[in-house]
């Protein structure tokens, strides 16, 4: 069954031929377009479990690579054009094909009668295939191109109400925010292969070949450090970690189905999916550990406490969302590769869940505000339900997937720090703290939307079944995805086995010393990696056991934050929002710490006002001069050739000959008068001369 | 025997000849002239065979002769068809009026 790698290519591609054919004459069609892209991720995603389940029935998988090879430059330097499928892709497939179908389907009834909905299909399974070229490359470089194509979709789909132009500026900041990161991801990936090429491979953006050089050593740290920094960059602003998640938050100005797919569940973990891939290489500099754990830990921490203060649904959400992806990164840097994917995975349908649910109550009542919701229990049983999975899941509540994914964090995060890290410790404890303040707003959002009396101006009644369908379906995962990894799962079949490339199952981490830690236990989430006391390390496969400890904190933890919600929020909106008066406190979360503020007077000004102008200058003056100036002489040697050659000499030459040739036919014409006797007389003259002159030459 | 009367004669009408060929006005008088110039050149041709081939079987002077009478007698016929045809669209036989095919 080889059969099924082969066509991986397949389910990249065919969401641009799809995006391409509802642009060329989706407008035709009866559906606008839709049903094409309904049809195409459906036959992607029916691939995806094929590929997934080839992938994963094998255990651990080989990866599956393919490559066209394009050596432009000659000295055996390669550019390659490839497909790689192993355990992490087929994952990555699995989750992107399913948010992305039932963000399809629910549009349909979402994006009813809006203007440009066929565009707004097109974009969507171009947005798809971008990340699924992401997802598929089996180089960096090809990697980067996903990840700009990502960058410029989700551009064009925030700013989809371009009518506004509150909505261009937040298009605008997230294309610049995420470009900023992007400088950085490009130099990486030219830092890292220049390294590369160092090691005499032709192939220097392989990933595969950069992760296996990295683990030989063959790397320089200097290279290491530096390279994995600049990507991370990337990351950072990719996935809305702090201080570059400023654009985040005002990315939900695009469509509520946006904002499910792309600043939820698939685009913002493009990030997490590249350090993941690159997982081999970052684990040789604790340096850079160290760096992706602090950053994840403040992300997680502090931008969960901004969902405190928010009025808007939305942005409660997508605080959560850079509070999750936080989560995520903090895993990489504490070791837990299996952990932060496997929480990438849950967090995608639930998080999706919870952004179709908002969506749901936002087309019921529009208002993205929570202040015109409430007792929305009633009218709308469905939305209600699948969200309050979806808030369960994200607050991992016991038995829920987002608490097996959060929960493998933490244990990565105990495991770390066994083996003497800080950052191990930060993520465990801090990891904690924010899993109560997770817990706390989303009981805050779900009590003020649900609980208390209407207080819309609407009549709120349930959405239709092409919106609720994909709700259940996504609540039905969002408790079934978490089951395949934890006690429950099975020894051999579960995810951490799926996921782990041979790269990640050889992964070590040269700065730990073995032997003075007297063979301690290292966590990739599920999977322990054991150092024996001569300084190997070994891979001890298997499913995570109950933790009953960390079991009962989360209980309390999280009994402590609806109990202290309900208090606050249990009858509805309270005169006084307990979060919007703690003072100072709310004044700093209000102000989001000043980050938009700094941004705006440090960075927005200076180069709007400042740099804006020299640029305009320098382009004005000096660049359009310099053209303007060799236009103008190129203009005026060509008006003195008009003149001089075209005219005097081509032209006086043409013309004289005509004008010669006129005037002596003018002349010549007068011999043929047409008299015959002149040409009798001109004959007997000519005859005379000739006999005169053969005579005198006798 | 001596040649120079008929050449004398000969070159005499060629001249008159050419002559009325050139300056007269009439068509029919042109094409007169031109019959003088071929009997003209009759006149050379007996004269030439009577003096290098007196009495001789072969008569190739006058054999030439006769056919030049017989093809001036043919030109005349197309002649005067021209000069008829000429009249009747025209009403004169000026040759100085027929000058259709000047510049």
């Amino acid at each position: 069954m080889e059969s099924l790698l082969e066509l991986a290519w397949v389910v990249t591609l065919l969401p641009l031929l799809s995006a391409a054919a509802i642009a060329a004459f989706g407008k035709q069609l009866p559906g606008k377009g839709s049903e094409l892209g309904i049809a195409a991720l459906a036959i992607t995603w029916l691939l995806s479990i094929g590929i997934a389940w080839q992938t994963f029935s094998a255990g651990t998988p080989e990866p599956f690579e393919r490559a066209f090879e394009w050596s432009p430059l000659g000295g055996g330097f390669i550019f390659e054009l490839g497909m790689l499928v192993d355990g992490l892709t087929a994952m990555m497939f699995l989750l992107v094909t399913t948010v992305s179908l039932m963000v399809h389907i629910y549009s349909r009834e979402y994006m009813k009668g809006e203007p440009r909905f066929t565009y707004f299909y097109a974009m969507l399974s171009l947005f798809t295939f971008s990340m699924l070229l992401l997802v598929i490359a089996n180089n960096t470089l090809l990697a980067v191109v996903g990840w700009e194509l990502v960058g410029l979709c989700s551009f064009l789909l925030i700013g989809f109400y371009w009518e506004d132009k509150s909505n261009q500026d937040a298009a605008n900041k997230a294309f610049l925010t995420t470009k900023f990161g992007d400088v950085g991801l490009i130099v990486g990936v030219i830092v890292l292969s220049a390294g590369m090429f160092g090691t005499g491979t032709s192939t220097p953006f392989n990933i595969q070949e950069t992760n296996a050089a990295a683990m030989a050593g063959e790397l320089s740290t200097g290279t290491i450090v530096l390279g994995m920094l600049l990507i991370f960059l990337g990351c950072v602003s990719k996935s809305g970690q702090m201080p570059l998640h400023v654009w985040l938050p005002d990315a939900m100005a695009g469509p509520t189905p946006v904002s499910a797919l792309i600043h939820a569940a698939t685009m913002v973990t493009a990030g997490i999916f590249l350090l993941a891939r690159l997982f081999p290489v970052l684990a040789q500099s604790a340096t850079v550990m160290a760096v992706i754990a602090i950053v994840g830990v403040i992300t997680l921490f502090f931008g969960g406490l901004l969902a405190l203060v928010q009025d808007d649904l939305k942005k409660v959400l997508a605080y959560s969302t850079v509070s999750q992806l936080g989560y995520m990164i903090a895993a990489i840097g504490v070791g837990g590769y299996t952990a932060s994917i496997f929480h990438l995975f849950t967090h995608g349908f639930f998080k999706a869940l919870l952004f179709l649910g908002a969506g749901s109550l936002i087309h019921a009542v529009h208002s993205n505000n929570m202040s015109d919701m409430g007792g929305m229990r009633k009218p709308m049983p469905h939305t209600f339900w699948t969200f309050i999975i979806g808030s369960l899941a994200l607050a991992g509540f016991p038995l829920t997937a987002g608490f097996f994914s959060k929960d493998e964090i933490l244990i990565a995060g105990d495991l770390w720090a066994g083996q003497g890290f800080m950052t191990g410790n930060l993520v465990y404890w801090v990891g904690l703290a924010a899993a109560f303040v997770t817990t706390f707003y989303m009981a805050r959002a779900c009590f003020l939307v649900f609980a208390g009396e209407n207080r819309s101006h609407h009549a709120p009644h349930e959405s239709g079944p092409q919106m609720v369908a994909p709700l259940m379906l996504l609540a039905v995962l969002s408790i079934a995805s978490g089951y395949l990894l934890s006690p429950f799962s099975s020894q051999e079949f579960n995810f951490e086995n799926w996921t782990a490339t041979p790269f990640v199952e050889d992964a070590t981490y040269p700065f730990i010393d073995a032997e003075a830690s007297g063979g301690g236990v290292l966590a990739a989430g599920g999977q322990s990696i054991m150092a024996a006391a001569d300084g190997e390390f070994t891979i001890l496969h298997g499913v995570p056991t109950w933790h009953f400890d960390l079991l009962a904190i989360v209980l309390v933890v999280f009994a402590a934050a609806v109990f202290l919600a309900y208090r606050f929020y249990g009858k509805g909106l309270p005169e006084r929002d307990p979060t919007l008066n703690m003072g100072a406190a709310t004044t700093v979360l209000v102000n989001k710490y000043g980050f938009d503020a700094f941004g705006y007077r440090y960075i927005v000004v200076p180069v709007r006002d400042t740099l804006a102008k020299w640029a305009t200058w320098s382009s004005n003056v000096v660049i359009d001069g310099m053209v303007a100036g060799a236009g103008r002489a190129t203009k005026n040697a060509a008006f003195a050739t008009y003149r001089v050659l075209d005219q005097r000499v081509i032209d006086g030459g043409v013309n004289g000959a005509a004008f010669s040739a006129a005037w002596w036919s003018d002349r010549l014409k007068r011999i043929q008068s047409g008299d015959v006797q002149r040409y009798a007389g001109a004959l007997v003259a000519g005859t005379i001369v000739l006999v005169l002159a053969i005579a005198a030459v006798r | 025997m001596s040649l120079i009367g008929p050449l004398l004669l000969a070159t005499f009408l060629f001249c008159v000849g050419v002559y009325g060929l050139i300056a007269r006005r009439n068509a029919v008088l042109v094409l007169i002239s031109v019959e003088l110039m071929l009997v003209s050149v009759n006149i050379n041709l007996v004269a030439f065979q009577n003096l290098l081939f007196p009495g001789a079987e072969a008569v190739h002077g006058q054999m030439f002769a006769l056919f030049i009478i017989a093809v001036a007698a043919a030109e005349a016929g197309v002649g005067l068809a021209i000069i008829f045809n000429l009249f009747r669209n025209r009403a004169t036989v000026n040759v100085d009026d027929v000058d259709l095919m000047r510049w």
